[in-house]
């Protein structure tokens, strides 16, 4: 658990320190300052035997000031920096967005878009191999909302321990996952389910929740919310890794979805400096697959040019090398179609759960 | 055309514009004010030419109160006015004035004159037109009311009544702009609207190729209210050039037209008696033609010098025509032909649109079917002009605005027939109008301007203008080039400054802030990340003291010291000379001034600054900069000794060259291998596969090792 070991604030700043250390060796040395940073791009992850996740490879650009909007890139990252130590000695912490907001105030360091903050601070953390909660910087994103028969402590604003059991203390729509799930936020306390289920839509969901699902079938129910953040990914590998609950996918029948799962399983593109933190490599997919599509005659969509372009990408993408994906891939190929999981409706509203879902499990060996 | 003279022709003809009238402008209800102001503002502008008066126009459109369509047109000018025995004359009948055998440039010889105005006003509203005429020499002022017997070709006078100076005043109409000059009232069926194709776009187009003349107009509704209102006042008191008529040049003769010239010979001004020598003949009847050769003409079609012209026979003509066209001869002589010069198309051009960068040329006349032409353009380029357009094409013949048929017009073909594309305009395919920030202004004068139709909108095809056009635009194209490949330099060395002078500062301030560490020295940081010479320029007019002053920066941002003599353009000419010129230097060739610096160590910059009077404001905005020395300057182009040489040579020997709005600047092209630790190249790529070679007076293509 190296990375994943949570550093002290004064790590924080001293790998921190170290990016303007590099600028400031440079200009010493009478050259352009530098800002080093792995290439981020599916080119440069490779599988990690020892972690079991994908990270980033060995390829390092170099940011360098010779062009004005390197330059401009450089003290902008200075500027976070500064900015960064500031919310760490006045025990403060702000969101992505404001940061972006209080650089109006950084004259020429200043961002052009939200989408330049929100990748530089990647960058920072690729750099400094921290986490952006240790920079006390908080996405918007909202995280996923679960239910079940799971018990959890949260440490709320004022600094208590409330223990949550997400089917007994929660109304319809679920205990709500915060954004920070790390161990001084968040303690697992206890189950009592066999696996978790991550779904994609919403409306599966509540379908799932209003026919007692995870009832009948003993497990914990997750709503993604389409690309899960990051609190979500990371609160469903604590659950996998500290209760050794199995972790089930059950996601849409499209590219899109395969990403999705990739991220969960195996460790985003983006974020693939900390997928030993985020990622589940012994998650599984459930649904909906190429062959679902065709094995339960579902209503379907032509695949898209999007579409079409994504799957060739995902043929090339290391994460997607091995066999069955390779072969789902192609399938969906050939087929030219595509399926939400809610086509399962044309059944009837208790297809999903009193046939799909079992048939599925079953498969795994996951039967009620 | 120069045979209709009898009176059963003239009538024809009015009955001709009864049926025709789509084919003279007065087609559509919105065309016909555009035309009624155009046969207006043509003769006034004319008139004002030929005697000599700096015009003042006024024109006026009302929307008729409770009738759909009708307007009320009012012109007035200051122009010499017509005598009340012409008026009838002048506004009641075709084909009526002096100018119609000659051979001449004038505007009027694109429309159906005056007359066509009243004619329409009368079949449209069955109202006379009403004009107020004052002649200088004359106390009062006359008014006639015209209609038209379009049958008879003749006018309807009614309502003729002098009146004495002091009854003239505004309040009846009396008024006009000084002590002479012509009112015009008429009401027509027509539309007043607004855009590409209206009558402010027609005066506005009017005032760039007319920058002598003050043009005010309004167009008021029918509450009173003013819809339009605009005026352009004159930017130079420069009259054009008065034109003389001239003979037909034998160059480029149809066989026709000389087969009646022959026939219709008359007797020899001198030395032929009652017979008419064909030597006499052809000295008299033709420009450009001396005695010797006649002769040589002559003698080539082997003809006898004395035969009477009437006796040659078709294949003598023929001879003779073949003759002509063996023999060099000068030019026609131009004197009949009224450019604009490209000073004041600039001028004009900048009055009327706001832009960054003007190029004009005026080409030298040429001849064509054995009339004199001359060939104008203009090309404007940047400020508020949108850059996602097909740019707007200006076309003028005789300086009267085309509006309609654009596209199969001979001007818009020309500027098609360009690769605007080398040139730094968008243009799709290479074919129809190129798009982008620009307007082109294409002006031809000519002495016989050939149209596609009746209607005057088109020029119809002539390969000889086509290529003296294509000529004139490959010219304005490449200053054009040069002025977006100098933006281009401009800006990156501008976002290399802002590099060096303002962000790697910040980024020092802040991480020495960080660490709380010692401050460190910048300067072999920048020279590293610049590793160049740089040149900034501006040139720019100072209202007070009426000076245009260029100042050139030159920094040196490499790691050792430079030491060059700076060369720049100045418009050199008469009336112009510098005035302030602290670093001194020295004439280098016509146009070409030179500074030799003192030694410039790293990090150090130098600037030479000198001031020009004798320009108004706009004239002059774009330098080339030369350096001789080592190494490149970016900003500059290395000085190419043997063309400076040869244009040394030239210049001694009295050949004048282009002034320096013609000068073509020279590829900034940096050879890495003949330069000294590899410095940052900011090049301009650009595909150079000139079809046409490109070679500026002080151009050099590589910059050559010293």
């Amino acid at each position: 658990m190296s990375v994943t070991q949570r550093k002290t604030t004064e790590e924080v700043v001293e790998n921190l320190h170290g990016v303007a250390r590099e600028m400031y060796k440079r200009m010493a040395k009478g050259e352009a300052p530098t800002m080093t940073l792995p290439v981020r791009t599916k080119n440069n992850i490779g599988f990690d035997k020892k972690l079991g996740v994908y990270k980033y490879g060995s390829k390092r650009s170099i940011r360098d000031a010779t062009s004005l909007g390197s330059a401009r890139q450089l003290l902008r990252a200075l500027h976070i920096i500064e900015f960064i130590e500031e919310m760490i000695d006045s025990e403060k912490s702000s969101t992505l967005r404001e940061m972006y907001y209080i650089s109006e105030a950084w004259g020429h360091g200043k961002f052009g878009s939200q989408n330049e903050s929100n990748n530089l601070a990647e960058d920072l953390e690729i750099v400094t191999k921290c986490l952006r909660e240790d920079f006390k910087l908080r996405p918007e994103e909202d995280g996923a909302r679960m239910i079940g028969n799971l018990t959890l402590n949260e440490r709320n604003r004022r600094g208590e321990w409330m223990r949550i059991n997400a089917r007994d203390d929660v109304g319809d729509s679920g205990y709500g996952v915060p954004y920070n799930v790390e161990s001084e936020k968040i303690e697992l306390v206890e189950h009592d389910i066999d696996f978790i289920m991550a779904i994609e839509t919403g409306g599966m969901f509540d379908r799932l929740v209003e026919n007692g699902f995870d009832e009948d079938f003993r497990c914990g129910l997750l709503h993604l919310k389409g690309q899960p953040a990051r609190s979500t990914r990371r609160i469903l590998k604590r659950m996998n890794e500290e209760w050794n609950v199995p972790i089930i996918v059950f996601l849409d029948g499209d590219p899109w979805s395969f990403r999705i799962f990739a991220s969960i399983a195996y460790g985003a593109i983006k974020t693939a400096h900390i997928s030993e933190y985020l990622a589940t490599p012994s998650a599984q997919y459930l649904g909906i697959t190429a062959d679902d599509i065709e094995a339960y005659d579902l209503p379907s969509d032509k695949l898209s040019s999007k579409d079409v372009e994504a799957l060739k990408a995902e043929l090339s993408d290391p994460r997607f090398a091995d066999g069955w994906w390779q072969e789902q891939i192609q399938m969906m190929l050939s087929l030219d179609k595509k399926a939400e999981q809610q086509s399962l409706a044309k059944y009837g509203l208790d297809f999903v759960t009193d046939t799909y879902l079992p048939e599925k499990l079953a498969e795994i060996g996951l039967g009620p | 055309m120069a045979r209709k003279s009898s009176g059963m022709q003239q009538a024809s003809i009015s009955e001709f514009f009864e049926k025709n009238k789509h084919f003279l402008g007065f087609d559509t209800l919105p065309r016909s004010i555009i035309t009624a102001v155009k046969e207006s503002v043509d003769n006034s502008l004319d008139a004002a030419e030929e005697h000599r008066i700096l015009p003042d126009l006024d024109i006026e459109i009302r929307k008729v109160p409770g009738k759909k369509d009708e307007l009320l047109l009012i012109t007035r000018d200051n122009g010499p006015g017509i005598t009340q025995k012409a008026i009838s004359k002048v506004f009641g009948s075709l084909l009526f004035g002096s100018r119609f055998h000659t051979i001449r440039q004038t505007r009027g010889q694109q429309g159906i004159g005056i007359t066509g105005v009243v004619m329409y006003s009368q079949l449209t509203t069955g109202k006379p037109t009403s004009v107020i005429s004052k002649v200088a020499k004359e106390a009062g002022a006359v008014r006639v009311n015209i209609g038209l017997d379009t049958k008879k070709n003749k006018a309807i006078i009614s309502n003729e009544k002098r009146f004495p100076i002091e009854e003239t005043n505004e309040a009846k109409g009396l008024h006009w702009i000084g002590d002479h000059g012509i009112r015009i009232e008429a009401r027509m069926k027509a539309k007043y609207q607004r855009g590409k194709q209206s009558v402010h776009q027609y005066l506005k187009m009017t005032s760039i190729v007319n920058p002598h003349a003050s043009i005010s107009f309004r167009a008021i509704d029918e509450d009173g209210s003013i819809i339009d209102e605009a005026s352009w006042p004159r930017v130079t008191d420069e009259l054009p050039r008065p034109v003389k008529d001239i003979k037909p040049h034998p160059h480029g003769l149809e066989i026709g037209t000389l087969q009646r010239l022959l026939r219709d010979a008359k007797p020899p001004t001198e030395g032929g008696g009652a017979r008419t020598p064909l030597r006499y003949f052809l000295r008299d009847t033709f420009s450009s033609l001396s005695n010797t050769r006649c002769e040589e003409v002559i003698e080539l079609a082997q003809l006898s010098a004395t035969r009477k012209p009437g006796s040659l026979k078709p294949d003598d003509v023929n001879n003779l025509l073949a003759a002509f066209s063996k023999v060099r001869l000068p030019a026609p002589p131009t004197d009949c032909l009224s450019p604009i010069e490209d000073l004041l198309i600039k001028k004009g051009l900048s009055k009327a649109i706001d832009s960054r960068f003007v190029s004009t040329v005026t080409r030298e006349p040429r001849v064509t079917n054995g009339n004199p032409f001359q060939v104008e353009v203009g090309l404007i380029f940047g400020g508020d002009l949108p850059g996602d357009q097909p740019i707007q094409v200006l076309r003028f013949a005789n300086r009267v605005p085309l509006m309609y048929q654009q596209g199969g017009c001979l001007l818009t073909k020309a500027l098609e027939s360009v690769d605007w594309k080398r040139y730094g305009l968008d243009h799709p395919g290479g074919r129809g109008i190129p798009k982008g920030p620009a307007a082109v202004l294409i002006h031809l004068a000519s002495t016989n301007v050939q149209f596609t139709s009746e209607a005057k909108e088109a020029l119809a095809d002539n390969v000889d203008v086509h290529d003296e056009i294509r000529l004139a635009m490959l010219e304005v194209g490449r200053g054009l080039r040069n002025h977006l490949k100098k933006q281009k330099q401009k800006a990156k060395a501008q976002e290399k400054f802002e590099l060096v002078n303002i962000i790697l500062p910040e980024i020092h301030d802040k991480a020495i802030a960080i660490l709380e560490e010692e401050p460190l020295p910048l300067a072999p940081v920048i020279t590293k990340i610049m590793n160049a010479v740089f040149i900034e320029e501006k040139v720019e007019w100072e209202a007070e003291g009426k000076l245009t002053r260029a100042s050139i920066e030159i920094y040196n941002y490499t790691a050792r010291p430079r030491a060059y003599t700076l060369l720049s353009t100045w418009p050199e000419r008469e009336g112009v000379e510098m005035v302030d010129n602290p670093l001194g230097g020295r004439r280098e060739a016509k146009g070409l001034w030179a500074w030799k610096l003192e030694t410039m160590e790293p990090g150090t910059s130098t600037t030479v600054s000198f001031a020009v009077n004798g320009l108004s404001k706009g004239v002059w905005s774009e330098i080339d900069i030369f350096f001789r020395g080592a190494g490149d300057i970016i900003g500059a182009t290395k000085l190419d000794e043997e063309i400076l040489a040869e244009m040394l040579r030239e210049e001694e020997a009295g050949v004048e060259h282009e002034d320096e709005d013609d000068v073509d600047s020279p590829e900034v092209v940096i050879d890495s291998a003949a330069v000294e630790e590899s410095p940052t190249v900011i090049v301009n790529e650009e595909n150079e596969e000139a079809a046409e070679p490109e070679q500026g007076w002080f151009g050099v293509g590589r910059g050559e090792e010293e």
